[in-house]
This record gives C-alpha cells, sequence and structure tokens, in this order.
C-alpha cells in the first residue's frame, strides 16, 4: 500500500550493542524490517525483546551500533529523535494513558500540540480513529472508566493519530484479563492487514501464527533465530527455540 | 447432614435476586450502633466527647448571648475591613473587592461545579444576615436602667421617638437592703456600678440608713421645643416619693422627633440639694436605642435637626445599656446582632449578588472554553490591577496616591495573602521543576534556596525584609514595606510549596513521560500538559494546606508594623479607651474571621480534589 521503494527497510539494526550499567542488554543485534512487515519479537522475560524495540523509537539509548528508521539514523541530535517519534507509535504493556485526560484528549493531545493540527480537525480524526478500534461511544469518559482492554485500544488510537509509518507494540495484552485480550488483538489484526509496519513483542503465539510475517526469537540479549511462522512452529532449528516452544505451547 | 455438599452441584440458570440487608446494619440506626457504640471503650468515649462538646458550646453561646459586648466589633468595621484607607478614596477598596468576589464566584461555577451546596449555602446565609434587621424591629425594645442617687443631679434622658409609640418610665425605690445584694441591672456608666457597690457596703455596715429614705423625683415628658407631652390623662408629668409612692409614667408620642425626659430630684428644685436620702431604679421602656458611631447619630441628625440641648444628657445610644448582668436573647439581637448585621447587610448584598452572577455565568456559560480562558486570564490580570487602583499614582487626579501604610485590615490580609498566593505558586512549581532538573547548578541553586528558605523561621524572614535588606543595596529602602512583606511571605511560601509540588512530581509514574515522549511531545509539552496537571492534582490538599498557612502567616506582619487584621484589632482595643476591656470580643471576631475564610478554602479544596474533570480516580 503505498510505499514507492518498498525494496528499502523501514528500520535498519546493524550491530546494536546496550549495556544497563555493566550488564550487557543486547548483543550484537541485526534485524531489517520492510515496509508493511509484521514482526513480532518472542522470548523469555529478560532476553531483552522490549529492551530493543524501545530502542527503536529511542525511550532507551543504544551504545553501540546503528539504527536507522526509515532513512534516519538516531543519534543524539534533539531534532532527529523528535522526527523519529513522530514516524512511530507505541503501545505499552500497561497502556500509560493519561488518566487526567477524556479518552478524546488523550488521542487528539499529540496532533493538537505536537503536528499543530487545529483542534476541530484533531478531535475529528480522533473520532474516527476511536471508531476503528471500535469505541466510539467512550470519547468522553475518562481512561479510569474504562476496562483493560478499552483502554488499550484508546492506547493504540492514540497512537494512531500521530499517523505514524510505524507501530511498536511492547507485550499490548500483557496486562489484560483473558476476556479481554481478543479485543486488542483483533484491532491490532486489522490493522496489520491494512497494510502498518509493525513490530509486536507478545506472548500471544495464536497472533504470531497467524498474523506475522516473520518472527523473531530473543534470548539473552541476541536473536536466537528468525523466519516465518511455517519455519518456527513446524520446523525450529536452534535447541533453545525448541525449548522455549515446548515451554509456552 | 442435609448442608453436606454435593459432589456436583450446578447453579439454577436464573441468579437469585439480591435482598435489603438487615436493618440494624443500615440508616441512622445501624451507623449509629456502628461508630457510636461499637464497643465499651467506644460508648464510653463517645459519651465524654459529646457531653465536653455540648459543655464548650453551651458555655460559649451563654457568654457571647447574656454578657459579651460585640459593639467593638461592629463599630470599628470600617477599621476591621480596610485600615485606616483614606476614606474618600474608600470606592478604590470596594471596586477591587467586587472584582475579587465577582471573579471568585465565576471560578466556583467553573471549576467546582458541585459547589452548588456552597452557593445555597451562601444565598442561605445571606438571606438570615437580611432577615436579622427587620426581625430584629419585631423585638420589644431593650428596657434601660438607670440609678438615681443622693447628692448628685440626674441626667436628662434624650431619645428619638416615632408618632404612635409608646414609652414606659417606672420609677422604684431602693428601699430594701435585700435588692442592694443584687443589681442584676444594667448601668449606664461603668462608674456608676463602683458607686453603686460603695454605696452597698455602706449600707450593709449601717452607715447609710435606707430606713431614712425621703427621695421625692419628678419625671417630666417634654418634646423638643420643651412643650410637655400631652396624654388622655392630662400632661406626661409625674412625682415619685413617699408621699406619691410607685406608679409610672405612659405616654403615646404625638409626633417623630427627639424627646427629652426630664428628670428633677425635689430636694435639687428647693435648693436643698443634699436633703433627700436614697436610691432609685428609673426603668426605660418602648425607647429605640442608636449607635454612638458617627453614621446614625447623623442620619437621625439628618432626618430630625439637632437634639435638644440639655445641662447632663443621657442619650439613648446604645452607650446608656452597657450590661454588667445578663440579657435577655431579644436584648442580644436587638443590641448586638442587628447592629452588626444591619452593618453588612448593604455590601454583603451586593457581593453576593456579584458572586452568584459569576457563578452563574461560570455554570451556565455557553462557550465555557471562552468564559474558562477569560477567568483565567482575569485572575492574572487582578492581582497587579488592583494593587494599582488601590495605590494609584503621586499626582493623579482621578487615582491620588494612597500610601500602603495605611493599608490595613482584612483589605490587607486578603491583598498579603492573594499576592502571595499567585506570586509563589508559579515561583513554587518552577523551584520544584529546578530541583529535579539535570543541570546540577540548577538543581543546587533550587536546593540551596528552598533549604536555606526552610531553615528559617518566617518571622526571621520578615525582619530581614524589614531592617536588613536595605543595608545590602540601598534602593530596596524605598520599596514600601507592605511590599517588601509581600516578597518575604512569597519566597517563605514558595519554599514549602516547592517541597509539595516535588513530592506530586515523584508519584508521577514513568510511563506516563515515556507515553507523552513517544507520541512526541516535547519536554516542555510534556510538562505542562501530562506532568504537572497529575502531579498538582494529586497534591492539592498540601498546596491548599500550605496557601491556607500562608493565609494566617500574614498576621505575623502586625510584628512588623503593619496593621492587618491582627494589627489592626490590637491597634482598637489599645488605642480606644472604650474598647479595651473589650479585646476578647475583638480577637474571637477575627479568629472567626480567619477560621471561615481557611474552612472555604479547603473545602474548595475538596471539591476540586473529587470534582468530575480530571480526576484521579482509576
Amino acid at each position: 500500500m503505498g510505499n514507492d521503494n518498498s525494496n528499502e527497510p523501514i528500520i535498519s539494526c546493524r550491530d546494536v550493542n546496550k549495556w544497563f550499567g555493566n550488564f550487557h542488554v543486547l548483543k550484537d543485534v541485526n534485524l531489517e524490517v520492510q515496509p508493511q512487515e509484521v514482526v513480532v519479537i518472542i522470548g523469555p522475560s529478560g532476553s531483552g525483546k522490549s529492551t530493543f524495540i524501545r530502542c527503536i523509537n529511542r525511550l532507551e539509548e543504544h551504545q553501540e551500533g546503528q539504527i536507522i528508521v526509515d532513512g534516519i539514523e538516531l543519534s543524539h541530535d534533539v531534532r532527529n529523535i523528535a522526527a523519529i517519534r513522530s514516524e512511530i507509535g507505541m503501545v505499552f504493556q500497561q497502556f500509560n494513558l493519561f488518566p487526567h485526560l477524556t479518552v478524546m484528549q488523550n488521542v487528539s493531545l499529540a496532533p493538537r500540540y505536537v503536528r499543530r493540527q487545529p483542534r476541530r480537525n484533531a478531535e475529528e480524526s480522533a473520532l474516527q480513529l476511536l471508531a476503528r478500534v471500535g469505541i466510539p461511544e467512550q470519547a468522553h469518559k475518562y481512561p479510569g472508566q474504562l476496562s483493560g482492554g478499552q483502554q488499550q485500544r484508546v492506547a493504540i488510537a492514540r497512537a494512531l493519530a500521530m499517523q505514524p509509518k510505524i507501530m511498536l507494540f511492547d507485550e499490548p495484552t500483557s496486562a489484560l484479563d483473558p476476556e479481554m485480550i481478543k479485543e486488542v488483538l483483533d484491532v491490532m489484526k486489522e490493522l496489520a492487514q491494512s497494510g502498518m509496519t509493525m513490530l509486536v513483542v507478545t506472548h500471544e503465539m495464536g497472533f504470531a501464527r497467524e498474523v506475522a510475517d516473520r518472527i523473531v526469537l530473543f534470548d539473552e540479549g541476541r536473536i536466537v533465530e528468525m523466519g516465518t511462522p511455517e519455519h518456527f512452529f513446524t520446523n525450529p532449528q536452534h535447541e533453545r527455540t525448541k525449548l522455549f516452544l515446548s515451554q509456552i505451547l | 447432614m442435609s448442608g453436606r455438599t454435593p459432589e456436583i452441584y450446578v447453579a439454577p440458570t436464573e441468579a437469585p435476586p439480591s435482598r435489603r440487608p438487615p436493618v440494624t446494619s443500615i440508616g441512622p440506626l445501624g451507623w449509629v450502633r456502628a461508630n457510636l457504640f461499637s464497643s465499651p471503650a467506644n460508648s464510653i468515649a463517645t459519651v465524654i466527647t459529646l457531653a465536653l462538646v455540648i459543655w464548650f458550646i453551651v458555655s460559649f453561646l451563654s457568654w457571647s448571648i447574656r454578657s459579651a459586648q460585640w459593639g467593638v466589633v461592629y463599630n470599628n468595621l470600617r477599621l476591621i475591613g480596610s485600615g485606616l484607607y483614606d476614606r474618600r478614596e474608600i470606592w478604590r477598596v470596594e471596586l477591587s473587592t467586587g472584582i475579587l468576589v465577582l471573579l471568585t464566584g465565576l471560578s466556583l461555577g467553573i471549576w467546582a461545579r458541585v459547589a452548588r451546596a456552597a452557593f445555597v449555602a451562601v444565598l442561605v446565609t445571606l438571606g438570615i444576615i437580611l432577615l436579622v434587621p427587620i426581625l430584629a424591629a419585631r423585638i420589644p425594645q431593650p428596657t434601660i436602667h438607670t440609678l438615681i442617687e443622693p447628692r448628685k443631679s440626674p441626667s436628662d434622658f434624650v431619645f428619638v421617638g416615632y408618632k404612635g409609640e409608646t414609652v414606659r418610665f417606672t420609677l422604684t425605690p431602693q428601699t430594701d437592703l435585700a435588692d442592694l445584694d443584687e443589681p442584676a441591672i444594667g448601668f449606664i456608666e461603668m462608674q456608676a456600678r463602683a458607686e453603686w457597690s460603695t454605696q452597698a457596703r455602706q449600707a450593709r455596715a449601717g452607715d447609710l440608713d435606707l430606713a431614712a429614705y425621703n427621695l421625692v423625683v419628678s419625671l417630666r415628658l417634654v418634646d423638643k421645643t420643651g412643650r410637655t407631652v400631652s396624654t388622655p390623662d392630662g400632661p406626661a408629668e409625674v412625682r415619685f416619693g413617699p408621699d406619691a409612692p410607685g406608679g409610672e409614667l405612659e405616654a403615646t408620642l404625638p409626633a417623630d422627633g427627639w424627646y427629652v425626659l426630664k428628670v428633677t430630684r425635689d430636694d435639687e428644685a428647693n435648693g436643698e440639694r443634699d436633703d433627700n436620702e436614697g436610691y432609685a431604679w428609673l426603668r426605660i421602656d418602648g425607647v429605640e436605642l442608636f449607635s454612638s458611631q458617627e453614621g446614625q447619630t447623623a442620619t437621625r441628625e439628618a432626618e430630625f435637626g439637632a437634639p435638644p440641648q440639655v445641662e447632663r444628657p443621657l442619650y439613648a445610644e446604645e452607650k446608656a445599656y452597657r450590661f454588667e448582668g445578663t440579657r435577655t436573647f431579644g436584648e442580644f439581637i436587638n443590641l448586638q446582632i442587628a447592629p452588626f448585621f444591619e452593618r453588612i447587610a448593604m455590601p454583603l448584598a451586593l457581593g453576593a449578588a456579584l458572586f452568584a452572577n459569576g457563578w452563574v455565568i461560570g455554570v451556565l456559560g455557553k462557550r465555557e472554553r471562552v468564559v474558562r480562558r477569560w477567568t483565567l486570564i482575569g485572575w492574572l490580570v487582578a492581582t497587579p490591577v488592583i494593587l494599582i487602583i488601590l495605590r494609584g499614582f503621586g499626582g493623579s487626579r482621578a487615582l491620588p496616591l494612597v500610601s500602603t501604610s495605611v493599608w490595613g485590615g482584612l483589605l490587607l490580609t486578603m491583598l498579603l495573602t492573594i499576592v502571595g498566593i499567585t506570586a509563589s505558586f508559579p515561583l513554587g512549581v518552577a523551584l520544584a521543576l529546578g530541583r529535579r532538573s539535570d543541570l546540577p547548578v540548577i538543581k543546587w541553586t533550587c536546593t540551596l534556596f528552598i533549604e536555606t528558605i526552610r531553615g528559617v523561621p518566617l518571622i526571621t524572614i520578615l525582619f530581614m525584609a524589614k531592617l536588613i535588606v536595605p543595608f545590602f543595596w540601598s534602593g530596596l529602602s524605598n520599596i514600601d514595606l507592605t511590599i517588601r512583606m509581600m516578597i518575604g511571605l512569597t519566597l517563605f511560601s514558595a519554599a514549602y510549596l516547592a517541597e509539595n509540588v516535588r513530592g506530586g512530581l515523584q508519584i508521577i509514574p514513568y510511563g506516563q513521560i515515556e507515553a507523552a515522549r513517544a507520541l512526541g511531545l516535547n519536554p516542555f509539552l510534556t510538562t505542562t500538559f501530562i506532568v504537572l496537571p497529575q502531579a498538582l492534582r494529586a497534591v492539592i490538599p498540601a498546596i491548599v494546606g500550605q496557601f491556607i498557612s500562608l493565609f494566617k502567616d500574614t498576621s505575623l506582619v502586625a510584628v512588623v508594623g503593619l496593621f492587618e487584621l491582627v494589627g489592626i484589632v490590637d491597634t482598637i482595643v489599645s488605642g480606644q479607651p472604650i474598647y479595651r476591656p473589650y479585646q476578647r470580643e475583638a480577637y474571637f471576631f477575627i479568629a472567626i474571621v480567619y477560621f471561615v475564610i481557611s474552612y472555604a478554602m479547603s473545602d474548595v479544596s475538596r471539591r476540586l480534589e473529587t470534582s468530575g474533570a480530571g480526576s484521579l480516580r482509576q
């Protein structure tokens, strides 16, 4: 859908290394993501998968290697960071909605003050996005009045409001009651079908199998195995992958 | 046996209907049981506490109704209100107050919509205040007692009467020693009581022969021109004495205007001055008292002309009615409450009208966003505008300079508070953000400032602002003392606010900042729209607590020589000898003023905390 040079990767990570103090979190991570691709990242907790996607919009800084997003390399330059963040939407495990703002304000805040859209336009598109994630009637409630699933859908709408080229999902369903996981995954599926480039850290193997173009397994800060869902679920190669899948399936 | 759990249980499809809880666990009875008498210890605590509270309330009410003299308050309302502010320029105080009241009404309407109850409370209070003077007119006029003594010329009683009113004068000879023990009635002057006690002691000691009573007194009621008023029974005059015992003089007044009750002792009239022995009480009923303050006396003089000239006048003013004994509730309303409410009714009615106006606009305003924006701008602009209106300019004709040194009373207290709040709030927020800054120099500077100010008593800061600061830079001594006090209070309050706000900043989860950043908000937008609104809301109680402290701390400027509420009351009770005995009443009154304003502030804060817009209910 509409990207001219679809051979160019939209995200390109080369030999990315990161430390928390002396702890080596990311070890020589190499990953390229094509436009409209859906990449699902799995792995045990503490394996560095969340840290990795947080590096992509520079919520964490990497110390070595290169991350290039849509042709811009992440560096200390503040303007770079702002430009890249407005290209990337992010959805968090804990939703991180702004509790003092209504759903409408949550969704329209960034377009109004970062993109400088007039209030009217911002609110109109916010309503459309809320309709897209299935909760247009909740626009004037506060996040605290919504269920977890509804909150996460608002968070998705909020990220989409900046019209990002890439969406990062950091365990979007881990904090939800089982009854609500499906409604969030459905929204994510719809998003994937619409051609959004997505990086999803998740434990939902059903989602990975059904939606992912590629699955990446992280362990101890490095990529252990990468491949299509068929490859992963029918013919895993690495011992670690086999062990991991045997534990969660 | 029947209670045994079956191996398999499937609930019926229909859930059972919800039933009401047992009566003893709900309703007022349940509440009392659960909260007041839940255990023997609780019951004892309840009874003792209630007894203490009731004892306190009863003794206070009994004091304030039966014997307190509130004249020190209602006769000095102007001083208490605005200090020595130039009387001809008082409209500037009124305008400023009006602006603030309107803004307050607007803000409450907009931001604390649940304040409907507060609004109703204001209206009800106002209604009571307006009603009291009206009701007071229906309560019988108080009785005045004045003592007629030997070897002392009695005063003539001067009063204003209205057509158709009935006045009654009764003379009671004091011939019984038992009566002397308990003069539970009013006196004219303080020294009269002292003298009475002396006479009583003499009588008890046998130096005074009450049996030798031969006091003869004539009463004659005349109008302003000196003509004796006529009654259906003839001219209004009567003579009391052993030969003409008891009785009373009653007259229905023929016209509005001044009247004089001529009181003459017989021996005096005959030129034998020291002849009569004995005492008598003259009791006066049905006469309306007026305040001895310039306002009411002037009104009466404008209406009826100057009072008639008599040699020893005793005016029907409230001073004639200074109680040493007990007083009835009607007399309390008539003499203590009604004059007070009469004086504040008009300004209060105007104030309430403005407040209500603002409130209604705030609540019903169609273009909420516009109203809200203008109210905010109004608050930002109001403080400097009011300071300019009140101070004026040297050489200006429309707004001549009124030196801040004559500002005083509640006006000064409120100005110090409002300036302190509006200036220390942004400063405190800035300091709090500065203390959490990543830049070490800013962080250290803010920390040093906060800790220094917090380590020094406020009174020291105020004295420094008064005495020491001009030493460092002589230019500062040109700044008004009042302004320097405002600066001192602001710095002090800002340091404490900064710590409160910092507490709020610390509870914001880091995820909020990450989410804002991930959306592309820069640090300024993140702080303005995400961090501060949540942090400030979380610490509203602490912030308002600091504001209330600031409001009460303004009383310390009295120590450096400004006449705010405490300072002015100090001046009143020490500078006006007639009010010296009534310090209790005066200080009690300002205590109430402080309490009412503080309580209103904390009430608004509680409403803001729980009001819908952006509450943190999760």
